[in-house]
């Protein structure tokens, strides 16, 4: 396999200059570098990923340029807070009976004495979502503008209005239309909402500059709610005989009568199917941006071992980085692809009709 | 562990957003598209099918005009062997006609050749007559003393009568 | 023995459950990474089987391997919340 690789990298000769370029650039850089203190890679993987009051953009030399977000927190001894976390940070002082606190069950989000608030701030996950689901609006929304003067016998649209077309389209009849069945109308503005939302939000995550970078889907909270609004499209909507196979099966009355055994695991089956939903988009993307980070952070890691070591590991991350963002592209793709997939083929599932029905399909 | 916690705020906002942006899109965004698609497919099935309906038309109009060219052609064969055969009934009437006509004439000049040469005849016969009359006065006043050299001058002289009306 | 020993010791100095999660992480992800490269594997030969049927094969591949990667994951979340609780 590596002869493979070498006798690629030997034909291509643009591709043999840019890694020499990288080297030499990497090595040059990492010799001018000043040998910082040890970077904790944790902390730095960590701090991207987790939920934040302020928006750290960059830090220009000396001066850190992030962007502090509104804290809106409601206590119920001391009432409604509303101000800028400007008077929050540096971590742990303390403002209007409110800190961040710096240890604890409670690490980075702010406390009031022991006690946790109901906090609604605008985090920075809050404001990612935001950012994203209008950007989500405004693509959607000027893509259906497009149609509203026009005649089915016009022409179809190219262009970008084209690309949103086809992908709209792709979903509904490759994944909604067959997977929901006959009644796929009712819902499927809900799986299209999904899809793009979810990939929407995948992508912007991607993004390193501002607004982009967010980690929004990669956040527990944004999945649960989208795996609890499958759950109650798939059972609130759930015909008679959905509900009768889980409560009542057509299997043998020993595993139903005394002890309900079956309905149990039936039961058991309504909800682990949307909390397999919540942690496999999660985890998936949560995953994305660790590696990433991780394999970002390798460079400033091997920053204080010399330009010998630190120029190939620059090299060597980011190359890695490179394939890394092209599958993290994929993955951004597959999980709201299968997301979609599996709201549409639970909501088929809970569409059954009658045995007799369903023999006669 | 914060990172598998659920956080309160977050998902209060969560649901405030994605139910904003479902209604919206649910409303305004994704059924425009896709009517506007479905609406499409159907106008190109409807106009597949106008084709077709036209394209059988054609082929029935094309099958019925060749039918009428094939009776026409039919029919002008026909007109032209009945022209031809009228006139060549014609041309043999007046063929035969003329030869009739040809004949008829024919006959009568040669009656009225026979008759103007049975009047020759006569005429020559008379004048011969009073020639012969003459001519024996003559010859009688000379001779005729006999019956032989009269019979052998009139046959001598007949036989010569005879001979010139034919020249 | 001797490996075992060399474990007993490391595990002794970082924390057992350090280890414990590390280990569980590396079986599940090898766990995932067996059932995803068979199904791969039987994808590849049943599209050359019948190339007409390649979309819907690949379509149900790529179900079915997320559906493996959410248990394996399912593994990599318990591990985590060891290392944190």
């Amino acid at each position: 396999m590596w002869r493979c690789v070498w006798n690629w990298i030997k034909k291509e000769r643009d591709l043999r200059r840019i890694l020499f370029i990288l080297l030499l650039c990497g090595s040059t850089l990492s010799g001018l570098a000043t040998a910082h203190e040890q970077v904790d890679v944790a902390e730095l993987v960590i701090g991207h990923v987790e939920d934040c009051y302020e928006w750290h953009i960059t830090t220009w030399g000396d001066t850190e340029l992030s962007i502090h977000l509104p804290v809106l927190v409601w206590s119920r001894t001391s009432g409604f807070h509303c101000f800028s976390s400007t008077h929050l940070y540096p971590a742990g002082i303390e403002h209007e009976g409110l800190h961040i606190a710096t240890e604890g069950k409670y690490k980075g989000k702010i406390v009031e004495g022991d006690v946790r608030p109901f906090d609604f701030s605008i985090t920075k996950t809050v404001l990612g979502l935001l950012v994203n689901s209008l950007l989500l609006l405004v693509i959607v929304l000027t893509t259906a503008r497009w149609y509203r003067h026009r005649q089915p016998h016009d022409n179809a649209p190219r262009g970008f209005i084209g690309l949103m077309e086809m992908m709209v389209m792709m979903i509904e009849d490759d994944v909604i239309k067959p997977c929901v069945g006959s009644d796929y109308r009712r819902f499927s503005p809900y799986l299209l909402t999904a899809f793009f939302f979810i990939f929407t939000n995948n992508l912007m995550g991607l993004v390193p500059l501002f607004p982009g970078g967010a980690n929004v889907t990669g956040n527990i909270a944004v999945t649960l709610v989208l795996a609890v609004c499958t759950f109650v499209a798939v059972n609130v909507f759930g015909t008679r005989d959905y509900w009768k196979e889980i409560l009542w099966p057509e299997v043998p009355m020993m595993l139903k009568c005394p002890l309900p055994l079956i309905p149990l695991i039936e039961l058991f089956g309504i909800f682990t199917k949307p909390f397999a939903l919540t942690i496999r988009l999660f985890a998936n993307i949560l995953a994305g941006h660790f590696i990433i980070l991780a394999l970002t952070s390798l460079i400033f890691v091997t920053a204080a071992m010399g330009p010998f070591i630190n120029g190939p590991m620059t090299v060597l991350s980011v190359v890695f980085s490179i394939f890394m963002n092209c599958l993290e592209l994929l993955v951004a793709f597959i999980q709201a692809y299968v997301f979609t997939m599996l709201s549409a083929v639970f909501i088929g599932m809970s569409r059954v009709g009658t045995r007799e029905n369903r023999k006669r399909e | 562990m914060s990172l598998l916690l659920p956080e309160s705020g977050l998902l209060l906002w969560m649901l405030l957003t994605f139910g904003v942006v479902f209604g919206i899109l649910a409303r305004y965004g994704f059924p425009v598209i896709t009517q506007m698609v479905a609406k499409r497919k159907e106008y190109i099935d409807q106009s597949l099918q106008a084709a077709k309906a036209a394209n059988e038309q054609l082929q029935r109009l094309q099958t019925e005009g060749d039918a009428i060219l094939a009776k026409a052609r039919e029919e002008q064969a026909r007109i032209l062997k009945e022209a031809k055969e009228t006139g060549e009934r014609i041309v043999n009437d007046a063929r035969e006609k003329a030869q009739a006509e040809g004949n008829r004439m024919l006959r009568e000049v040669q009656t009225q050749m026979r008759e103007e040469k049975d009047e020759a005849i006569r005429d020559i016969r008379r004048q011969v007559a009073v020639l012969s009359v003459n001519i024996a006065e003559k010859v009688v006043r000379k001779r005729l003393d006999t019956d032989e050299e009269q019979m052998t001058m009139i046959a001598r002289l007949l036989d010569e009568l005879n001979e010139k009306p034919c020249q | 023995m001797l490996l075992s020993a060399i474990l007993i010791q490391a595990a002794a100095s970082i924390g057992l459950v350090k280890v414990g999660a590390a280990i569980s992480a590396a079986i599940a992800v090898i766990g995932a990474a067996y059932g995803i490269g068979k199904i791969g594997s039987k994808a590849m030969e049943s599209i050359a089987r019948q190339p007409e049927a390649a979309s819907d094969i690949r379509t149900s591949m790529i179900i079915i391997g997320a559906l493996v990667e959410g248990a394996a994951l399912f593994a990599i979340v318990i591990c985590f919340l060891t290392l944190v609780l």
